[in-house]
């Protein structure tokens, strides 16, 4: 076991990889993590995804773009790589865990944002039925019913392709009154989202990205809040 | 003074008697696409339709230009990505790309058809202009548009293989940018000789939101400082977001004028860009315009008109499902509170 000390570097080590976007060096340190006998998930929830919140910190402090984000999640990805098969066979599991269907909707085929929100929600344990982009809205419906999923994540990043939202909605919350539904896109604002009856929204490219940074947050907290409680 | 005189007098910095309300994109309502009974994806392939439907806005409401195509696709279409258009949906979907041409950057050959005029929707989107010409060229300006090198860019190859590669491969990118301005030029070179009197040049994929200052300074504004420098006259850069970040460098990319949509603080725009810039701008295309009322679409005229635009341009497409009372609210603010001295 590594002393507590060392666990603190690894797990700095871990967040600089990704904050800096070092694919190589995530990778790296998620094997040391493994080696010396850091339990992965602690590796994943306080490196990991802390490296991820503190690239969204830089981002809405504009140092960080879209670009940066993309190759801090690529770094996340690989130390997640190294480290889920881990995670999975320690049989821990997440306590807050819970199953998301996600798509970008027919009408459109910017997924930047919907993979970002991804990889989010893998990295907080969670399983992701990703139906892609351009899905027709009837699909959310049947696979959030095939899946029973708690949330279903819905992209558009045009106006353009908006539209059919409150349908798929409203088709959700009549199937399951407790399904809770995020919308992400550029066109969309919180008046946008209110009358669509979402339960949370991002509103441009940046922004999707930012708000599934925000939601790993979230995520991350009652994970911790539910293993101290 | 018409509306066609207006828009171009506009443009010269000449004195006009009210404000112009036009815009560099898609304008097209679905009160124009359903007085001819068409499907919305019929409407992209066909240059009489196409026509028909541009020039309805003007003569339903009377905005005043008539502008052409309205989806995205043309270009890359021609670049060799596939078009889905939706032909099985009967209500507004507009054309995406189905499949880029390719997945990454690095096996991207970028090929310019020997015929370029007669290559994909090319030709159609050319006969409209000439089409529009005659049935309205008299009383409105005929635009036409195209997308900005990145962003056209990002219709033909994979959105997120490019955004790495705008940070991590700059010589690669700044070849394929290169060749990608090149088309452009044809491109709009064809479009002016077909009919239209301003390009609009919409480079909104490189803006703040998605791409750091630095990297646009580096890597794109040196490609549209090129392609304004070898087109004609009028022309507009046009970016959605918030973009005062880098207000000065799109000043300074040659273009005629700037459209910015109402994420900026116009006022701000103005200070920074100076009392003589022309800029568009910067009426709410959806929130205001579509799901707005008629009094707070007069109140986004009167804060644009004090804020300092020197045309009244919706920030993106107007979204066709825009109710009548809207288009005629806008129409009759900027008629009410434009009157230039």
């Amino acid at each position: 076991m590594a002393s507590e000390d060392r666990t603190k570097e690894i797990l700095e080590g871990l967040k600089i990889a990704v904050k800096d976007f070092e694919e190589e060096e995530a990778a790296k340190w998620a094997k040391t993590a493994l080696e010396e006998g850091v339990d992965p998930f602690m590796a994943t929830m306080e490196g990991l995804a802390e490296g991820m919140i503190s690239a969204g910190d830089l981002y809405n402090q504009k140092e960080y773009f879209v670009p940066e984000l993309l190759m801090c999640s690529d770094a996340l990805h690989a130390g997640l790589e190294v480290l889920k098969p881990a995670i999975e066979a320690s049989g821990r599991q997440s306590e807050v865990k819970g199953s998301i269907v996600l798509g970008v909707v027919e009408g459109d085929v910017h997924d930047i944002g919907k993979n970002l929100v991804k990889i989010m929600f893998e990295v907080a344990g969670w399983t992701v039925h990703d139906l892609g982009k351009d899905v027709p809205l009837a699909k959310f419906v049947e696979e959030q019913v095939r899946t029973d999923s708690d949330v279903v994540g819905l992209s558009a990043l045009m106006t353009t392709s908006m539209l059919g939202m409150p349908e798929v909605i409203r088709k959700l919350k009549e199937k399951n009154p407790n399904v809770r539904i995020l919308l992400g896109g550029a066109p969309i604002n919180p008046e946008v989202a209110e009358k669509y009856g979402a339960d949370g929204y991002a509103k441009t490219a940046g922004t999707a990205v930012d708000e599934a940074i925000h939601l790993l947050k979230m995520l991350r907290e009652e994970e911790m809040g539910k293993q101290k409680g | 003074m018409n509306s066609r005189e207006r828009a171009l007098k506009m443009f010269k910095h000449e004195p006009v008697d009210r404000i112009p309300v036009f815009s560099g994109y898609g304008n097209i309502t679905l009160h124009g696409v359903e007085k001819y009974g068409w499907n919305f994806s019929e409407i992209h392939t066909d240059a009489e339709k196409m026509a028909k439907v541009a020039a309805s806005t003007y003569e339903l409401f009377g905005f005043e230009c008539a502008v052409v195509p309205f989806d995205m696709g043309v270009e890359a279409e021609v670049l060799g990505s596939k078009v889905n258009y939706y032909s099985h949906r009967t209500d507004v979907v507009y054309p995406t790309i189905e499949k880029p041409a390719a997945e990454k950057v690095d096996d991207l050959k970028i090929e310019i058809p020997s015929d370029l005029a007669n290559a994909g929707r090319i030709p159609i989107v050319r006969e409209a202009l000439s089409k529009l010409k005659e049935r309205v060229g008299k009383e409105v300006v005929i635009g036409s548009w195209v997308l900005g090198p990145y962003t056209q860019t990002g219709q033909i190859v994979d959105l997120s293989n490019l955004s790495r590669a705008a940070y991590k491969k700059q010589a690669l990118m700044n070849e394929i940018l290169d060749k990608v301005s090149s088309f452009l030029i044809e491109v709009i070179r064809l479009y002016r000789e077909a009919g239209a009197d301003y390009i609009t040049i919409r480079e909104m994929g490189a803006g703040p939101d998605i791409l750091s200052p630095a990297i646009f300074q580096k890597l794109i504004k040196p490609h549209l400082d090129r392609i304004f420098s070898e087109i004609d006259s009028p022309n507009v850069l046009h970016m959605c977001g918030d973009t005062n970040m880098i207000i000065e460098l799109l000043g300074e990319c040659g273009a005629d004028a700037v459209s910015v949509e109402c994420k900026n603080d116009v006022a701000v725009t103005r200070q920074k860009l100076g009392a003589d810039a022309l800029i568009l701008g910067d009426i709410d295309a959806y929130s205001v315009l579509v799901n707005g009322t008629p009094e707070q679409i007069e109140q986004a005229v009167k804060d644009a008109i004090d804020k300092g635009v020197n045309a009244l341009w919706p920030g993106c497409d107007i979204w066709p499902t825009v109710p009548k009372e809207n288009m005629e609210a806008l129409m009759r603010a900027a008629r009410e509170y434009g009157k230039l001295s």
